[in-house]
């Protein structure tokens, strides 16, 4: 069973089509659009000890001391047009972090991440502009996305359209729920019709009607060769739509590869943990960490090794160059937080 | 035999030794070079204008009067200080017009200490747009200090009409119209400084708590209520007192307004000398920290 995920997880754009009808499947080859490597983010914030003190010397010495948070230790990831890749994981797995550096919002604290297209977040913040009605947020929101006015005139109705906001398109932003706040930037953002969309559970709190309407845009989306991302906690919600899952813990990835197959073993660990079974849960997550260990292995970008770049013109060389050796050093295996994996230096 | 990936030109160069095409693909999220921010700079001039306007026309909407405030507090202070430094102090002596001296400092300087202070607070007031949209965070603080511009340009024509009302009127001259080039170059100032406090707001609020220190200095320092020739003696200060932009602003529009004189090449050097340096200064300063602003702190 691993050798033969590992094979299909390189490669998700060769999985069997007939997994579930409605599901989105990415042509089998398409051009790069996001690679991320090794990407990190580390969080400085202050911490407050909780801790009753005693004595007149706990009562002055410093309750605060900043700590050092790792949101994300190191991810790997390529993805390509025509992708609806979803990210899974526990509240505070660093899903969002991730993709907040995906998508150039938040630069990581170390690592590299290229895109082909400047991606398009959607987030769950509040009111873009709480004093000004949904009708002129639209109008900000395309310009700010560098659209001339003629043709912010022109998307204009679709907008209004697509958000399903009714007459309430007229009033103050800061009068809507979160979820026709929410709608609001859906709208905006998936008529500017961008090449890479990225949702960070900001279609969660929209209703069926909505649902139905987003669903058959980001399918015209990934039609028109785009790549979706989609951050959520819920299985169901990636396992509807999503052609690839991630899922996120502690900060890294601990399976990348085909929905039906990741989001099961998420739910059994999900489930285990929703019964308080926790010795349970974290033996089944050791196991997907070393199942996806092949996956994490090649998802990590390495140069080619010096010997590859040898002169072309296919002469021997007389000598070869004493310091190639030195240079080329085993990487070392980098281990999962040792919380969940105590025996990682054993392997 | 893994050789560790660091730059943007490895991860293509390790993209394509696995056989995948990493031509398309361009670094993001940090800063982008110059020229290329500046183009996407000009590519959200129609946002920059619609910005400023709406900022403009809703900043005094929770207030009853609205933008009658923009008018009435200026006056307000003009009558106050008039009260102080007429009356009471009498430094009035040997200025004719002392009350359109009084109202030009004060509208002059309102836009400049407005510049110090919401420069400070305005890449946090606008967080909401800049973790939904990415565009040049540049546009940001152009975008306020063209509000405060298309403020400035009611105000002013207040001022001008307020003069003209109080005795002894000042009335319209052939000089008034060179109002428009040093507002103009006021503008500019006023954009530089933003763009200096706005990074330094951005990642040190606590200046906030400085700039009312700030700005007491620089009223006293621009000669806003009082002529300031007449207090210093001392040559050193002197010099730098002429020196400050900002006096030269409301120095040259009483020049222009009460006077009805042109100010003399030297004021026109200083102050040019500022309009140029201190906005380009202001953009490169701003422009290297460009990255940072969408990062969540504290």
């Amino acid at each position: 069973m691993a050798e033969n995920s590992a094979e299909t997880w390189t490669q998700p754009g060769e999985q069997e089509a007939g997994i579930s009808s409605n599901l989105w499947v990415p042509p089998e080859h398409s051009p790069l659009t996001v690679v991320a490597h090794s990407v990190r983010m580390r969080y400085k914030v202050p911490r407050t000890d909780r801790t009753p003190r005693k004595g007149l010397l706990g009562k002055l010495a410093r309750r605060r001391h900043m700590v050092s948070v790792s949101a994300v230790r190191g991810a790997d990831l390529t993805a390509r047009e025509g992708e609806f890749i979803g990210i899974i994981g526990r509240n505070g797995s660093g899903k969002s972090t991730l993709l907040r550096m995906l998508a150039g919002v938040e630069p990581p604290t170390s690592g590299v991440v290229m895109t082909s297209a400047r991606p398009q977040l959607l987030g769950v913040s509040a009111a873009l502009i709480g004093d000004l009605t949904g009708a002129e947020n639209i109008k900000m929101g395309f310009l700010a996305l560098g659209m001339s006015p003629e043709q912010a005139e022109e998307q204009f109705d679709a907008a209004v359209e697509l958000s399903a906001l009714g007459e309430a398109i007229d009033l103050p932003m800061r009068t809507y729920s979160s979820g026709m706040a929410s709608r609001l930037k859906f709208a905006i953002s998936v008529m500017a019709d961008p090449k890479i969309l990225m949702i960070d559970e900001a279609l969660s709190t929209g209703d069926a009607a909505f649902a139905e309407r987003s669903a058959k845009k980001m399918d015209d989306l990934l039609e028109k060769a785009g790549t979706v991302f989609m951050v959520n906690h819920a299985p169901r919600t990636i396992e509807n739509v999503c052609s690839r899952v991630i899922w996120m813990e502690k900060g890294r990835i601990v399976m990348d590869g085909d929905t039906k197959e990741v989001s099961s073993k998420y739910r059994t660990f999900a489930y285990f943990l929703a019964k308080e079974r926790d010795e349970e849960a974290f033996q089944h997550l050791r196991e997907c960490i070393t199942e996806g260990a092949a996956q994490r292995k090649a998802a990590h970008l390495t140069l080619p090794s010096y010997k590859e770049k040898a002169p072309s013109d296919g002469v021997p060389e007389l000598e070869p160059d004493p310091f190639a050796q030195i240079f080329e050093r085993e990487m070392k295996a980098q281990p999962f937080p040792g919380a969940i994996l105590p025996s990682d230096d054993e392997r | 035999m893994a050789n560790e990936v660091k730059s943007y030109s490895e991860v293509a160069r390790a993209l394509e030794a696995r056989g995948q095409d990493p031509s398309g693909l361009f670094p993001f999220g940090g800063m982008p070079p110059l020229p290329e921010y500046l183009r996407q700079l000009w590519d959200r001039r129609h946002f920059i204008w619609y910005d400023s306007r709406r900022r403009a026309a809703t900043q005094n909407t929770r207030n009853i009067l609205g933008n009658l405030w923009l008018v009435i507090r200026p006056m307000m202070d003009a009558a106050f200080y008039y009260l102080i430094f007429a009356v009471l102090l009498e430094v009035d002596r040997g200025i004719e017009n002392f009350p359109a001296f009084l109202v030009i400092g004060i509208l002059m300087f309102q836009a400049t200490s407005s510049a110090f202070s919401s420069g400070a607070n305005t890449m946090r007031g606008a967080k909401s747009m800049l973790r939904a949209f990415s565009f040049p965070r540049a546009a940001i603080p152009i975008s306020n200090v063209l509000q405060s511009g298309l403020t400035a340009v009611i105000t002013t024509a207040a001022m001008c009409v307020a003069i003209m009302l109080v005795p002894p009127h000042a009335l319209p001259q052939v000089t008034w119209p060179l109002l428009i080039p040093i507002f103009l170059m006021h503008l500019l100032v006023n954009l530089g400084i933003t763009f200096i406090t706005a990074r330094i707001g951005f990642h040190f609020p606590d200046m906030t708590n400085l700039m009312s220190i700030i700005s007491r200095m620089l009223r006293y320092g621009s000669g806003v209520m009082f002529p300031i020739e007449r207090f210093v003696s001392d040559p050193t200060i002197r010099e730098i007192v002429m020196l400050n932009p900002l006096f030269r602003v409301i120095d040259m529009s009483r020049t222009v307004l009460i006077d009805g004189a042109v100010p003399d090449m030297k004021s026109w050097l200083i102050l040019g000398a500022w309009a140029v340096l201190l906005p380009l200064g202001g953009f490169i300063f701003f422009w290297r920290g460009e990255e940072s602003y969408g990062r969540e702190l504290r």
